[in-house]
């Protein structure tokens, strides 16, 4: 989730929170406020009550004919009622505070009423007196829908603005990330550059990553360097001898028989350059010295090393079998470094195989950016105990004719994994060896 | 070949073992050379005499070879350059054939592949217009890779045909199976360094000529390699 996008939602949540609370809390406190005050109002017109009765009697207000009065202003929204009553023991002096439903002219109203028995002429007697609750009830539906609409007010308003000011606050780390972090920018090119910023962290943040990037393409810079240097003082002596041993062979002059023994040395030294140069190739790759830009046809490639490799084939009359699911899959790469590594799969599957087998390459569509290049041979296999190690540099397991320098897989597994293929290689004792590319989607096109 | 006669040649080498070596063969086959082996010496002599090829280290004590080229090509030097260097970065073959280099050699090359180069640079820059070769009674036609025997074309694979012209251009000489496999090869890397694989080739050449007439001119030379004998 987003840094501004979590912002807002803490802000959003928060502020729902809060206004939610003071939305539940605010009507109850003011119902309490309100309340009080009613009630007093209701004591002391009691009071003024029980002044005139003292005053006067209680005739003054009952008239004889129904012992009872009741009183109610115009709006129904106040009323006062005396009304004997037999004492039962239930009706204290002290004042009785209460919600009451009080239907009036076939209306129903809910008021506030005070209860207060009192003796008069050794009658007991009870007061009632009435505020209607309406102006509070419409009171608290305002105040509670108030805070409905301010909350959502305020949570719009706010998460806009949070999320702005985040936008602005953020603009330097976007700035940082962007222009500094691009996965496809070699750090090699990298060139410190400052970003405006008014906050402390993203100064820090961008210093530390041009110190860090800056670290990055020395190193990178060092080893390029240092590849330079190894390929040149290694090779320039071997270029030296090489010319030399064969102005000898040239020589007519020379004794064949005896060239035999420099030809062998020349072959030696062939071994050398070649492996030397394996072990720059390696390094280079490591060190990104290769682009990967080029739009390749993967089919393209393996026909091109067919074609390249077709004699070899042909001499061990083997078949090659080719299975494009998808001819027009393209991916994004260097294309003689995924020729060398095809090649060299291709060369293998054919020099481990057996006389007549057969080569069957398949080009698969995984779906979305996946696809996978199996090529299978039908050749001796690489036993379960030598599969873990068939990428390890200079590793070999049988003594061969030829003079392979064991770097044959190791190139393999580096061009693989500059390109971010997986390799799967499985094998079977004398059924034979596959080996699975797996194209993972992320350098696809 | 006599167009190859008097060809003046500058070696641009600071490793004087190395220039020396190079002297000698070239010297061997025709050629005039002078040896420069830092890039002062070797911007003087370009521009004081017309040479026909420079070969061109990068790796000069003084300058970088690149920069010698840049002047060369800026003022208008016609001499053909092949770069020839144990650098090996990545760029520097496209850098250098963009900058008007005429061929590119890594170190550790075969003086028979330079000199090959040499010649192919040669015939393009005269033009020679003659792209068949006649040798025995077989028939090599350069531009369209083909191999006939009295008008009847014989059926060669691409490297089949570039190992037997190669073998021809230079005849009488023994080419080395690592020299041969280099040459049709080139600089590819791969695990299998066996050299048998031109043997294969050399059996397949023979097999298909001798259909048409005796092919007992391509000699095996035990131990070392293979010739073409005129």
């Amino acid at each position: 989730m987003k840094l501004t996008t979590k912002l807002a939602l803490y802000n959003g949540i928060s502020k729902i929170i809060i206004i939610v609370s003071i939305g539940a809390i605010l009507p109850l406190v003011i119902s309490n406020v309100v309340y009080d005050h009613i009630d007093k109002r209701l004591t002391a017109r009691a009071d003024r009550v029980f002044k005139m009765v003292e005053r006067g009697g209680i005739n003054e207000i009952i008239l004889e004919q129904d012992c009872s009065f009741e009183s109610y202003n115009i709006l129904k929204e106040e009323f006062v009622s005396i009304e004997p009553i037999q004492d039962n023991g239930s009706y204290g002096p002290k004042p009785d505070f209460g919600d009451e439903f009080i239907s009036i002219d076939e209306e129903i109203f809910e008021h506030r009423v005070l209860k207060q028995a009192f003796l008069f002429d050794n009658q007991l007697y009870i007061l009632k007196i009435g505020e209607g609750l309406s102006a509070i009830e419409e009171l608290d539906r305002s105040i509670r829908e108030f805070t409905f609409w301010l909350t959502i007010i305020v949570i719009l308003l706010s998460i806009t603005a949070d999320t702005l000011f985040a936008n602005i606050l953020l603009r330097p780390f976007h700035a940082i990330i962007n222009r500094k972090l691009k996965p496809d920018e070699h750090p090699i090119n990298f060139v410190p550059e400052q970003i405006r910023s008014g906050t402390d962290e993203f100064e820090y943040l961008n210093k530390s990553i041009d110190d860090m990037l800056g670290r990055v393409r020395d190193a990178f810079l060092i080893e390029k360097e240092f590849i330079a240097n190894v390929s040149h003082e290694l090779l320039t002596p071997i270029s030296l001898l090489r010319s030399r041993l064969e102005n000898l062979v040239a020589d007519p002059g020379f004794p064949e028989e005896k060239s035999i023994k420099l030809v062998d040395s020349l072959k030696t030294l062939d071994r050398m350059s070649k492996t030397i140069r394996v072990l720059l190739l390696i390094s280079r790759i490591e060190n990104k010295q290769y682009l990967k830009d080029e739009q390749v046809s993967i089919v393209a490639v393996c026909e091109e090393v067919l074609t390249e490799i077709e004699e070899r084939t042909t001499e061990k009359e083997i078949e090659i079998v080719k299975q494009w699911n998808d001819p027009d899959c393209k991916i994004l790469g260097n294309k003689s470094l995924l020729f060398t590594m095809i090649f060299n799969i291709v060369s293998n599957a054919i020099k481990y195989n057996k006389q007549a087998g057969k080569i069957i390459l398949t080009l698969d569509h995984l779906g979305h950016d996946r696809y996978v290049l199996s090529i299978e041979d039908t050749g001796h296999g690489i036993s379960q105990q030598h599969l873990p190690h068939i990428f390890d540099r200079f590793k070999r397991f049988e003594k061969q004719q030829g003079e392979g320098y064991g770097l044959g897989l190791p190139i393999v597994k580096t061009i693989a994994d500059f390109h971010d293929i997986e390799i799967d290689v499985s094998s079977e004792s004398d059924q034979g060896t596959s080996f699975n590319l797996i194209w993972t989607g992320s350098e696809s096109v | 070949m006599n167009y190859l006669e008097l060809m003046n040649t500058l070696i641009v080498e600071d490793e004087k073992d190395l220039a020396l070596e190079i002297k000698e063969f070239l010297t061997g086959q025709g050629y005039q050379c002078d040896i420069a082996t830092n890039g002062m010496s070797a911007s003087e002599k370009i521009f004081v005499n017309e040479y026909d090829f420079v070969l061109l280290d990068l790796g000069l004590p003084d300058t970088d070879g690149f920069t010698i080229l840049e002047e060369a090509k800026k003022n208008n030097i016609p001499s053909a350059f092949i770069i020839l260097t144990a650098r090996g970065a990545i760029d520097d073959r496209v850098k250098g054939l963009d900058m008007g280099a005429d061929d590119y050699l890594p170190k550790p090359f075969s003086l028979i592949e330079l000199q090959s180069r040499m010649q192919a640079i040669t015939r393009r820059k005269h033009g020679l217009q003659n792209n068949t070769i006649q040798f025995h009674d077989f028939e090599l036609d350069i531009q369209n890779r083909t191999l006939s025997h009295d008008r009847n074309e014989i059926n060669l694979t691409k490297k089949e045909f570039d190992l037997l012209h190669y073998l021809i251009l230079n005849k009488n000489r023994v080419l080395t199976r690592v020299q041969l496999t280099e040459h049709i090869w080139g600089d590819l890397l791969e695990e299998d360094n066996d050299s048998n694989y031109i043997d294969v080739h050399i059996k397949n050449i023979r097999k298909k000529m001798s259909v048409a007439a005796p092919v007992d001119w391509i000699e095996t030379v035990r131990g070392i390699g293979y010739r073409a004998r005129k």
